[in-house]
């Protein structure tokens, strides 16, 4: 087992490996900018290294600067945590030349899966279901129709050269489609210069639902079950709970068994997540891969009792997974995660500056995975996550009841944060029947604003005296 | 008449408490034994536990609980911890501005070993002049300061890694534009 691990992150991921390190006897490195002189994961640390100023391109994404400090601290490994360099094959390799082992895949490997077109054709070839899109430039209104008619409607239009919603329609039927056809393409010759269409399966109201894995260095793979994370806002993940009500158990097993077999002939190791979208008929696409750990990956912890940081650890230092989980993995309950950000409820603006009361909430079956701390200071440069709050119950019933109490006792003043929001969530009849998908929010939205026009504008009084809106 | 004289006494005692802002007394009289409080002490706080001043100190400012492997050059630094530089060490006296290190790495004060220093105490430079090496990852970078002026103080040492923003050189800048630590 490594002597000392360096930790490539900040906030509560770092704090999250720090931790596990502890545990298992392992001395920790953190590094930090100097907005984080005082945070949790540098106080928890057994060693710290401030690496640069606050901005995350010149400190936790200083490639240089990180590997300084692990060759300075004479740090065996670096665990990068998820964003930041976790997923950046440039620095898994420079890590690999300087003999300091990364807690993740092999640098070949985070590229051919990260890359989404290569993903793809990995899966395809492995007889993963992958969301069916043309293969090329759709010439012409025929050829579109063509094209749709194999797939099946909807279809969307998208441009080739093209982003940000232009240069894309979404066709529902034949009769449609040579003209939005048109539409899109001048729309994308005039936006980008280029009026090139491909065209993709499109989903009306898609699932998200994502696997989770872990592979060792000796050609092992496991699936452990899936996620749900269909409650996103601007494909942001809100709320995400393992397991999903519309998986079943043969669902669960035989999607399993294909990814285990893909990622052994891929050679992949350590943890990773494979996403996809499942669409109104319970048909599952794979949309991309993540070659990392994941926010969310706690609530497969609490359904699997399987610890994934230190399971990361142990496969980077050689052991084999048979060794990491020697019972037949099972899923028990049901977890649901709240991403508590430092953000206006409503607004969703930005929130940052000095938390002046913190209470957490604790109890059976209730998580708090947080580096904040009162008179803590939430800085203005980084992603806004604060806190993560897990709960898990024998079902979604519990989970979703323990989840209202645990909120109702979860104080953040100073800030803003996203906790009203998630309690009108779980009030919400929509969300509580786990009719659910990833327009979920939008729907949502609306039924607010109208409750809050019948309301005359007034807000609603929130169920705990203690938060501040 | 001997209770007289104790309440008299007893009388002084309290003006004696109440005139120093002593909240609290107990005594044993033989061989002493006393205890005084004093008026204004923090609400006794849980056993072991911080008052809100202490626990803000402890997570704020203060700073020299880091353990690291980066404190003072010499044992007379180690009131300076180094790794809660940038305004928790003691500031330098006269205004001297402090160069820090930009980068994390290991410092040397020699561009090769058995070579003069680039610069020594009392030199003068001018901005943009080498002062050192730090060294990251096999590469040798040159430090140059950002001010003209006269070296005061070497802080770090050869062989010594320091982290980004450790104080390397004190030097007393030349204009009275100076740069703000």
């Amino acid at each position: 087992m490594f002597r000392k691990v360096l930790i490539a992150n900040r906030g509560e991921i770092a704090l999250r490996v720090i931790s596990a390190c502890r545990e298992m006897g392992i001395r920790t490195v953190a590094v930090y900018s100097e907005a984080d002189r005082n945070s949790l994961h540098v106080k928890f640390a057994d060693e710290a290294i401030c690496i640069g100023p606050p901005r995350s391109a010149e400190s936790y994404l200083n490639v240089p600067a990180v590997i300084s400090a692990a060759e300075l601290a004479d740090a065996e490994a670096i665990h990068p945590g998820y964003g930041l360099l976790s997923e950046n094959a440039n620095f898994a390799e420079v890590c690999r030349a300087s003999n300091i082992k990364f807690i993740g895949p092999p640098p070949e490997v985070t590229r051919l899966m990260g890359e989404k077109s290569t993903a793809r054709q990995t899966m395809k070839k492995a007889k993963v279901p992958i969301l069916p899109g043309s293969d090329g430039i759709i010439e012409s209104e025929a050829a579109a129709l063509d094209w749709a008619k194999q797939v099946g409607y909807p279809v969307i239009l998208k441009a080739v050269a093209g982003g940000g919603g232009r240069g894309m329609r979404i066709c529902r039927n034949a009769e449609e489609l040579p003209g939005l056809y048109q539409q899109a393409s001048s729309e994308a010759a005039g936006a980008f210069g280029n009026g090139d269409l491909y065209m993709e399966k499109f989903i009306e109201r898609p699932r998200h639902i994502e696997f989770q894995v872990l592979a060792d260095e000796h050609g092992n793979v496991l699936s452990l079950g899936e996620r749900e994370c269909s409650i996103q806002r601007r494909h942001q993940k809100l709320i995400e709970e393992a397991p999903s009500l519309v998986v079943s158990s043969k669902l669960r097993a035989e999607l399993g068994a294909t990814i285990q077999k893909c990622l052994k002939d891929v050679g992949y190791w350590n943890a990773g997540t494979i996403e996809f979208l499942m669409d109104e008929d319970g048909k599952i696409y794979f949309i991309e891969m993540n070659t990392r750990i994941q926010v969310e990956h706690c609530v497969t912890e609490m359904v699997t009792g399987i610890d994934l940081v230190k399971a990361q650890l142990r496969i980077a230092a050689g052991e084999k997974l048979t060794d990491i989980i020697t019972r037949p993995v099972t899923i028990s309950g049901h977890a649901i995660e709240c991403r508590i950000n430092a953000e206006h409820p409503e607004k969703f603006t930005p929130s940052a500056g000095k938390i002046t009361a913190f209470n957490l909430p604790g109890g059976n079956g209730v998580r708090v995975d947080t580096a904040q701390y009162a008179e803590g200071v939430v800085p203005p440069y980084y992603d806004s996550l604060i806190a993560k709050l897990i709960c898990h119950g024998k079902d979604r019933e519990e989970a979703m009841d323990k989840t209202q109490r645990a909120l109702s006792q979860f104080i953040v003043q100073g800030i803003h944060t996203s906790i009203p929001l998630h309690q009108r969530i779980f009030a919400d009849e929509e969300f509580r029947s786990g009719k659910i998908d990833t327009k979920f929010m939008e729907r949502f939205a609306e039924r607010e604003a109208a409750r809050k026009a019948a309301e005359a504008g007034t807000l609603p009084t929130l169920t705990s005296p203690g938060i501040s809106s | 008449m001997a209770d007289e004289n104790n309440l008299e006494e007893l009388r002084e005692l309290v003006d004696f408490l109440k005139a120093n802002g002593i909240a609290e007394f107990e005594m044993d009289r033989g061989k002493w034994k006393v205890r005084i409080k004093f008026e204004g002490a923090a609400a006794p706080a849980a056993a072991g536990g911080l008052t809100p001043a202490q626990l803000a100190i402890l997570m704020g400012g203060g700073g020299a609980a880091f353990p690291s492997p980066f404190a003072g050059t010499t044992p007379a630094a180690t009131a300076a911890p180094a790794a809660a530089s940038a305004g928790a060490a003691a500031p330098p006296e006269e205004d001297l501005h402090e160069v820090k290190s930009p980068i994390v790495g290991t410092f040397y004060e020699s561009p090769s070993p058995g070579a003069p220093p680039f610069v020594k105490v009392g030199d003068t430079v001018e901005a943009g002049d080498t002062l050192c090496i730090v060294e990251a990852m096999k590469l040798m970078n040159e430090i140059e300061s950002d001010v003209a002026g006269e070296i005061v103080k070497r802080i770090a040492s050869s062989g010594q890694p320091v982290e980004y923003g450790q104080p390397l050189f004190l030097i007393r800048a030349r204009e009275e534009r100076r740069k703000s630590n």
